[in-house]
């Protein structure tokens, strides 16, 4: 048996085990998002409009990850359109900094993987890093979002009748709880991915200057704290999705 | 009403003294020539020549373009000459860009017998893009989260300090304690960034315990899987910037990869769990735990996306280039995302492990009664 199937059997068994049903629905959304991600790429490969495929396979992305996340019909609808809403601040603030960059494809440092590989593929590498930097960005959104959208569901399922003017205090100090968590899970993913490279500037003596400047560093650190800023954005406008949807609410009644 | 006024104009003083500063500062890294030791010059003209139509074995058409550009050093010795250099892109840019006014580069110079300079691009500067993100990021986690973003940041500064160090110790050591080096590390992360958070308390103990526990089995299943599976189907030869022996790396970029997951389910676990047992004292161990496996379970699956998505997405340029290669998507597959796939399922079998972990450490500890 390969690896990854025993892999994937063992976090099936424990998802099930310590989250029953919503440990099953979380496994069927990890499923779901990675056929997503290959479909992307795989429509990418076959020279679809890449930001066109990659939006609407981000929109798909979020409202699995959310509606199979939670099962609260006001902590999911409210989560999903503030991250839809996120991502689309992101993405406004995405394409100008990838332009200016020019992180896109490859640097030197990859030379030895590209031996033999023809590089004049007909594809824009910078609608590609482009999609890249918006996929890696929506759990991260995801994820704060429901974790805020639950937090003032919880709050004002508590208290009903909180001012909306309150709920901007609380959103923030649900906010708070969460970002200093996620900053690390951001920050691990990235020390972690790239050790390698790291021992490899090392190595190879690079210098400050070199270090700061390259493509491929510059690339994941633009790409760590693009999505570090989605997840900071995401607390006020998760917040006001909530207020409008609550005032909304309480008009009709 | 009247109190909140001034509040608010202070708010603006701050944000536009932070527009100021960041401004500022993206104007300094335009104009940090001199810092570099290596020549740095900015394209004050660029000529465009005609476009050569190319196709590739695989019937990929793409154009190859050649500009002249003319560049202002900036920098050393060869300050406010200017001079000629060529450059040639496509129309993928896969490793190559087409360069335009203003912007600023690295360059490669050499004295020709006849004393006319010669240049050669060797990269992009790429500081001022840099610094202006990381200022937005900062400025925006201070203005919303004031002292405890702070505290965030200095965790991941320290982090990053400590981090550049065990790289320093690994290449001394020529890549022989790989392993040793980073679990070490991943302790000292773990410890540092929940005593920043958490401060010395029971709270943070706790916390402590279940992130080592969680990743610790992680690891340990990882290990066994990987040595009764005789690692089939992975290639640890195709991993990228590898300049040592390749599986300790993995698993040392693992065993950091879930460590901030991991670390980000325990404290949001046990965090509910203390504020649970200050509301309701009379709580029991076992209602304790169930409520522990209940915050910890609607929590796993988004936790998982997130770094399931920044592995996979990842991959996208190779997987690209491997696809319009020709290859089948099996073999891109393999080649590409299997070692991406591998570190955000043991990440996501530590974040699992980590429920019941939190759960059982902190009804255990917070005995029926008790007033903390």
């Amino acid at each position: 048996m390969s690896t990854i199937f025993v892999l994937v059997l063992i976090l099936f068994i424990a998802m099930v085990l310590v989250g029953g049903l919503q440990g099953l629905k979380s496994f069927l959304s990890l499923a779901i998002n990675f056929v997503l991600i290959f479909l992307t790429v795989v429509l990418i490969g076959l020279n679809f409009p890449i930001l066109g495929v990659t939006l609407l396979n981000a929109v798909i992305i979020l409202a699995v990850t959310i509606y199979l996340g939670d099962d609260n019909p006001l902590t999911t609808e409210t989560a999903f359109y503030g991250s839809v809403l996120v991502m689309v601040l992101i993405v406004l603030l995405i394409v100008p900094i990838e332009h200016w960059a020019v992180v896109q494809g490859f640097g030197n440092e990859n030379t030895e993987d590209l031996e033999g590989m023809s590089l004049l593929v007909g594809i824009k590498f910078l609608d590609v890093s482009i999609a890249t930097t918006i996929l890696s960005s929506l759990g991260a959104i995801a994820e704060a979002a429901i974790a805020i959208a639950a937090g003032l569901g919880e709050i004002l399922s508590q208290n009903p009748d909180l001012p909306s003017a309150r709920l901007f205090k609380d959103g923030i100090s649900v906010g708070k709880q969460i970002i200093g968590t996620t900053f690390n899970t951001l920050f691990f993913g990235f020390f972690g991915g790239f050790l390698g490279l790291f021992i490899w500037f090392e190595r190879l003596n690079y210098t400050w200057g070199e270090f700061i400047n390259n493509k491929i560093f510059v690339s994941e650190l633009l790409m760590i704290l693009i999505s570090f800023i989605g997840v900071i954005l995401t607390i006020p406008v998760t917040t006001w999705v909530m207020e409008v949807k609550v005032r909304r609410k309480r008009a009709k009644d | 009403m009247n109190k909140i006024q001034p509040k608010y104009q202070a708010s603006w003083l701050t944000i536009i003294l932070v527009i100021l500063l960041g401004g500022l500062l993206c104007w300094a890294t335009q104009h940090d020539a001199a810092l570099y030791q290596t020549p740095v010059g900015q394209v004050i003209k660029v000529t465009n020549q005609k476009k050569v139509s190319q196709t590739d074995n695989f019937h990929n058409h793409d154009f190859s373009q050649k500009q002249l550009l003319k560049v202002r050093i900036l920098n050393g010795h060869y300050r406010n000459k200017v001079l000629q250099v060529q450059n040639t892109f496509s129309a993928s840019n896969a490793m190559d860009q087409a360069y335009r006014k203003n912007q600023q580069l690295f360059l490669n110079i050499q004295k020709k017998a006849n004393h006319k300079l010669q240049g050669t691009i060797t990269d992009l500067k790429r500081d001022t893009v840099i610094v202006f993100l990381s200022f937005l990021a900062i400025s925006l986690l201070l203005l919303t989260m004031k002292f405890s973003g702070f505290m965030a940041l200095l965790s991941v500064l320290l982090n990053g300090v400590l981090f550049f160090l065990a790289i320093k110790l690994d290449v001394w050591l020529q890549g022989t304690n790989i392993l040793l080096i980073f679990g070490i590390l991943a302790f000292v992360f773990a410890g540092l960034t929940l005593f920043l958070v958490l401060g010395k308390t029971k709270q943070m103990l706790v916390t402590f315990g279940a992130t080592i526990l969680g990743t610790v089995g992680a690891v340990i299943v990882t290990l066994l899987v990987l040595k009764f599976t005789h690692e089939q189907g992975l290639h640890f030869e195709t991993m990228e910037y590898v300049t040592q022996n390749p599986q300790p790396v993995f698993i040392a970029e693992t065993i950091l990869g879930s460590l901030g997951a991991v670390m980000d389910e325990s404290t949001d676990i046990i965090s509910s769990l203390f504020a649970l047992h200050r509301e309701t004292p009379n709580i029991t161990q076992r209602q304790l735990f169930l409520s522990g496996r209940e915050i910890g379970k609607s929590i796993m699956g988004p936790l998982i996306n997130v770094l399931f998505l920044i592995f996979m997405a990842d991959t996208f340029g190779m997987m690209v280039l491997y696809l319009r290669n020709g290859d089948s998507w099996g073999y891109a597959f393999t080649m590409n995302m299997s070692l991406g796939m591998v570190q955000s399922l043991v990440s996501g079998i530590g974040i699992v492990l980590a429920i019941p972990a939190a759960s059982w450490f902190a009804s255990s500890l917070l005995k029926r009664g008790d007033r903390l």
